[in-house]
């Protein structure tokens, strides 16, 4: 019966980098007809997973079936020839090529790509365009219409949500129902869990290379109602978590959950602190506009925006890596005149970028990765401080950092690489952190762990500035929170009294009423 | 209607002409130079036309080769060793043949190094190792050969062979028509392939990046293999314009050597950036007629052949520094 | 890759036998210098058979004459090579300062050393601000140093630094004399030092690890609070200053200075460091791979020598043996 023949199968499939095993006999099965989300925390083997499923890398062992019939599939071009598109998480567009060249390299069709695109209102989209002047949202859409002109009968899609306005992401679920509609498969990778429940029909839970569940809740729902929204509906997103992680979360502790209150007591008390850093009336062209704020010792100020309404460029401003066209930064209540980031440094200010590629050394070591800062000044250099390695140790300790793959910084999964990119300042020490989304698509035990940390260090004195994505996260860590929106801040509210509502109002440079 | 879609090609061939502002800059000033020369030497005419043209051609074939190699993000240094191996092979072998048999060699010579280079290509992608260790490498060996096959100077081709590249069966004076039309024809060649063509667009993306290019299903490899192919038949034509120029062979080592860095310094003149992936072939075809063109200039100043060196070298890095330092500028004020 | 996919015919199990051969190609992809120690120790055995004379003091002590400056040059090209760059003029300065300090020799070795460093250092400084200022491509900015460093010289040549072309005494003693009973070379000495600096400097001290770190990711290091420009200037500073040492002691081991002295060491340099494991596109590698490097190719070229094949088979087999190392090289170190 051909209904339930598997369209994609993998049979014990096994994958090692090195030491490190990846995946361990990994069954995973996508039917005709539905969304199945692939979920897991981070290193939990899901990137992989999809890399053999697009033929980027080999498995090491096991067998892939496509339609029932066993398939060899060495490289991308491959698996795209037998009906297996995907859309990875960096759109895989040449950047010094036009839209056009891009297309005819990949053999498509302009108007059936055109059309596609329509489904997201881009049709205006110059194709003469290079890929390197579009910003990245159309990219991933771009990258999606070209995935979706192949005709594939499999979709990949790896966090295709994340750059996207919540409006595009409807768009997206909407084509996905269709899809399954005219029973075909998409395969979703996301950390989202709402969007699985709404979406998707199926899930399968990788935990440390290895598939530990299946959710497969009872498949008369969608023909019963003939409703657009998958089955996931009705599995609890906690039980998913639990899956994920592999231990009973309580519903208090789950970060997901509002009202968790282990993280905020330990906001420090509302007594007033001296001011540890300040911007005043800071501006860079028509990016940012007019900023001004006070971030006082043992705070964390949380910040909060739409995708793109400046707050890259305000980072960089803060960060010492751009000079500001106008305004101030003041630290410790000094006018300070950076040049790069090594004077903001120098003033213990630090940042965390968003990109983990602007912060790691990938084929270095964890502990060459950590001890950078400490040789920034000309006289550092000719010696190396003699508690190095104690100050290493600690700081892998303090974020239990998982050394495994110690050796290259690389091989370790997402999160662990997070935790780098913070411990090169616990090595170094600081006075003010500047943290630009350090969550963004971490699990969820991470995730804990580090707003943990935030709070420590604004117990010991530290001032945090948190730029976040993730608006749950607001009320959790934050004390206060500022919204920006357009390039300017328009409006601060009181954490403890943040809703996602109301954050959500400001950051569309709405009004909130009280 | 028709009005729209002519707009709309305006509009391309503007965008086209700003993004590729280096090329043409690089255009403007060979004729700047040019005809400051004129305005140098009491006479200009053919003669000093011919002249620059026939010299350039070795250089500007090599150059070619270059920048298709570096446009797909590798880097050639053996390539001025390949001008020495055909230079060597087509000097004994053309000597005292009829032309016939002399056009037979050289076609037979181009597709031998195109794939001999095609060979390297594959070598590099197969082994990992870096393209400029690989190049340094064979270099020694193809220079090695070319000594092996032709030990001291000597040898030669036939009359009409030297007026093909050079306009003049004696390969002095002559007209301006022979070199021009063989600079011009294999560039603008070479330049529709790497625009227009599915491949010569593969050599432009995995240059520009390779990962994305694999993920979205090109053979990386049968583009790499092919630029190293083009690579390889330009640097043999490049071969034969020496013997066609000079008339004879010449192995030495440090001649191939020279024509490589010269070549390498062309391409980035020429717009081409060593990062691979941007850049046009036409560029660094003015770029390396303006190299072979510093020479006569200086001298017509009355300037020290030795100091023709300097002032190359100079003006290299200062064209560099000066890009480098309008990137910086603009980076700052974005 | 062009090949469609096809049904499997077998399960894709594979890399199941690990014999003695994957054992011992683990280890030495661990430790890469070993499998470079056991080529040198192959390549001395097989030119002690062809020239069995080779296998004595003075054949050891002429090959490690040629290995000496060589293995400085190398040094400049590794401690660039880290960083993602490299030195195309760093022979130039060689032969710049040689001829430099040939031409000083009559004031005395001190002053003659002392002003052909000052060659390296000048031409370092200019391709660092080149490079880390001005951002100019490493490859681009000293290739245009070596056609202005030789067209200087050879205009200086009949100018300013007329006059004496023979090296002095004691710099003749040092770049081609021995001691203890004419067996080990001063130079030798000498490259030793300076090697025990360089592993010193990468090993031990904060500015290596910043040379690893910016090869590495610079934007990283940059964001982390360095200045980059000062880690990449001092970076050909000290390149060059070995480039000048290195050329001061070749000018000591001919006598005599000519503007094509360090010439072709040029390549070799490159290969040496190559060859002993540091890639060309930074972060990775070390000195003591660069040492037996610079080892392998000197015997490499005494056996080619000794075998008296004439330089066209010489270049062929040289080149040959590069492209063998380095691609067994990049073999290994794949596999870990």
């Amino acid at each position: 019966m051909s209904e339930t023949q598997p369209l994609l199968a993998t049979v014990k499939v096994a994958k090692s980098y090195g030491p490190v095993a990846a995946l361990q006999e990994v069954d995973f099965a996508v039917r005709r007809g539905e969304v199945h989300a692939l979920l897991g925390a981070n290193g939990a083997g899901k990137s992989t997973l999809v890399k053999i499923l697009a033929g980027v890398h080999p498995a090491d062992a096991g067998d892939l079936h496509v339609d029932g019939r066993p398939m060899r599939i060495h490289a991308p071009v491959d698996a795209i020839s037998v009906g297996i598109a995907t859309v990875f998480q960096d759109p895989a567009l040449i950047p010094d090529l036009t839209v056009r060249q891009n297309l005819r390299l990949s053999d498509i069709e302009e108007a059936v790509f055109t059309h596609w695109l329509s489904w997201f209102d881009l049709e205006d989209l110059d194709t003469d365009s290079l890929v390197r002047e579009l910003p990245l949202e159309t990219l991933r859409m771009v990258d999606l219409a070209r995935a979706l002109a192949r005709d594939p009968q499999v979709l990949l899609l790896d966090e295709i949500t994340a750059a996207l306005t919540a409006d595009q992401a409807e768009r997206v679920f909407s084509l996905l129902t269709q899809w399954r509609e005219q029973g075909r498969a998409a395969v979703l990778i996301t950390h989202r869990l709402a969007e699985v429940r709404r979406i998707c029909d199926r899930a399968t839970i990788l935990r440390d290379g290895r598939n530990v569940a299946l959710f497969e809740p009872n498949a008369d729902t969608v023909a019963a109602d003939g409703s657009s929204t998958g089955t996931m509906q009705d599995v609890e997103e906690r039980e998913l978590v639990e899956a994920m992680l592999g231990t009973e979360v309580s519903d208090s502790a789950a970060i997901e959950a509002p009202g968790s209150h282990s993280l905020q007591q330990q906001k420090t008390p509302a007594s007033p602190q001296e001011i540890s850093f300040a911007a005043q009336g800071l501006s860079s062209g028509d990016v940012v506009r007019d900023i001004s704020f006070e971030l006082r010792r043992g705070e964390i100020l949380g910040l909060v925006a739409l995708e793109g309404q400046g707050q890259e460029r305000l980072f960089s401003l803060l960060s010492g890596d751009r000079r500001p066209s106008s305004g101030d930064i003041l630290v410790g209540g000094s006018q300070r005149r950076w040049t790069a980031p090594y004077d903001a440094v120098g003033d213990g200010v630090v940042l965390i970028p968003g990109d983990r590629l602007l912060t790691l050394l990938p084929n270095l070591p964890v502990r060459q990765n950590l001890v950078v800062p400490l040789f920034s000044r000309i006289r550092q250099w000719l010696r190396i401080p003699a508690d190095e390695r104690q100050r290493v140790m600690n700081a892998i300790d303090r974020l239990s950092i998982d050394t495994r793959a110690a050796s290259q910084v690389r091989r370790l999964s997402g999160g662990n690489q997070q935790k780098v990119a913070i411990g090169r300042w616990l090595v170094a020490g600081f006075r003010t952190l500047l943290c630009f989304d350090p969550t963004r698509g971490i699990d969820v035990q991470t995730k804990r762990e580090i707003y943990a940390l935030l709070r420590e260090l604004a117990a010991g004195g530290a001032a945090i500035l948190l730029y976040t994505s993730e608006l749950a996260e607001i009320q959790l860590v934050c004390d206060r929170v500022l919204i920006m929106h357009d390039g300017r801040i328009v409006d601060e509210q009181d954490a403890a009294h943040a809703t996602e509502s109301s954050l959500l109002t400001a950051a569309h440079g709405l009004e909130v009423l009280a | 209607m028709m009005t729209t879609v002519r707009s709309a090609g305006v509009a391309v061939w503007r965008a086209g002409l700003a993004r590729h502002s280096w090329s043409l800059g690089v255009w403007l000033l060979l004729s700047a130079l040019l005809v400051w020369y004129a305005t140098l030497i009491p006479v200009f005419g053919q003669f000093q036309i011919t002249s620059i043209s026939k010299n350039s051609l070795p250089l500007v074939y090599l150059a070619i080769g270059q920048a298709i190699i570096v446009i797909a993000g590798g880097i050639d240094l053996s390539l001025g060793a390949l001008l020495l191996l055909t230079n060597a092979l087509a000097a004994r072998f053309m000597d005292d043949q009829p032309f016939a048999m002399v056009l037979f060699i050289a076609i037979i010579l181009i597709a031998g190094l195109g794939v001999l280079n095609a060979l390297v290509g594959y070598i590099i992608s197969v082994s990992g190792v870096p393209d400029i260790v690989v190049t340094l490498a064979t270099g020694y060996i193809w220079s090695g050969f070319a000594l092996w096959i032709l030990p001291s100077p000597g040898g030669g081709t036939a009359p009409e062979f030297r007026w093909l590249f050079t306009g003049a069966q004696s390969g002095i004076g002559g007209t301006y028509v022979m070199p021009i039309l063989m600079m011009m024809v294999p560039a603008i060649l070479v330049f529709l392939l790497s625009r227009h063509t599915r491949i010569g667009l593969s050599i432009y993306a995995i240059g520009s990046d390779s990962v994305a290019a694999r993920l979205a299903g090109l053979d990386v490899r049968r583009a790499k293999v092919s630029s190293y192919a083009i690579g390889g038949a330009m640097a043999a034509l490049a071969g034969l314009a020496t013997v066609a120029l000079t008339g004879t062979g010449d192995p030495r080592f440090s001649v191939g050597a020279n024509a490589t860095l010269n070549s390498v310094a062309a391409v980035v003149l020429g717009g081409v950036a060593l990062v691979g992936g941007t850049g046009l072939v036409l560029g660094a075809v003015a770029a390396g007629v303006i190299l072979i063109m510093l020479n006569p200039i200086l001298s017509a100043m009355g300037i020290d052949p030795n100091n023709a060196q300097i002032i190359q070298g100079l003006l290299i890095a200062g064209v560099m520094m000066v890009g480098g330092l309008v990137t910086l500028l603009r980076e700052r004020s974005a | 890759m062009s090949q469609s996919p096809q049904p499997a015919q077998a399960s894709a199990t594979e890399g199941a036998p690990a014999g003695f051969a994957a054992r011992a190609a683990a280890v030495v992809s661990e430790h890469p210098t070993l499998a470079l120690t056991g080529i040198l120790a192959v390549l001395v055995l097989v030119t002690g058979l062809i020239e069995p004379n080779y296998l004595s003091v003075s054949g050891a002590r002429n090959t490690l004459l040629q290995a000496a400056p060589l293995g400085i040059l190398a040094g400049a090209q590794t401690i660039l090579m880290l960083t993602g760059g490299i030195d195309l003029s760093v022979t130039m300065v060689a032969t710049g300062s040689a001829y430099v300090a040939a031409n000083q020799s009559p004031e005395g070795a001190a002053v003659a050393i002392l002003l052909g460093v000052v060659v390296g250092l000048a031409v370092g400084s200019a391709n660092g601000v080149g490079v880390a200022v001005f951002r100019v491509n490493p490859l681009i900015m000293t290739l245009a140093m070596s056609g202005i460093l030789l067209g200087l010289f050879t205009a200086w040549a009949q100018t300013i630094l007329q006059g004496s072309t023979q090296m002095g005494p004691f710099i003749k003693l040092i770049g081609g004399g021995s001691f203890l009973g004419n067996r080990i070379p001063y130079s030798v000495v000498v490259w030793a030092l300076i090697a025990g600096g360089l592993i010193w400097l990468l090993r031990r001290t904060g500015w290596g690890r910043l040379l690893y770190a910016i090869g590495d990711n610079e934007v990283a290091v940059r964001l982390a609070g360095v200045r980059v420009w000062q880690v990449r200037i001092t970076a050909y500073i000290v390149a060059g200053v070995l480039g000048s040492l290195s050329g001061i002691l070749l000018g000591g081991r001919t006598g005599a200075v000519d503007l094509q002295l360090a010439n072709a060491f040029l390549l070799p340099s490159v290969a040496a460091a190559v060859i002993g494991g540091t890639s060309i596109f930074g972060g990775v590698g070390g000195y003591t791979g660069t040492i037996l490097g610079a080892l392998i190719l000197s015997v490499l070229n005494s056996m080619l020598t000794f075998l008296n094949v004439g330089q066209a088979i010489q270049q062929v087999v040289y080149g040959t043996i590069v492209l063998a190392l380095a691609w067994g090289y990049a073999g290994l170190t794949r596999r870990a």
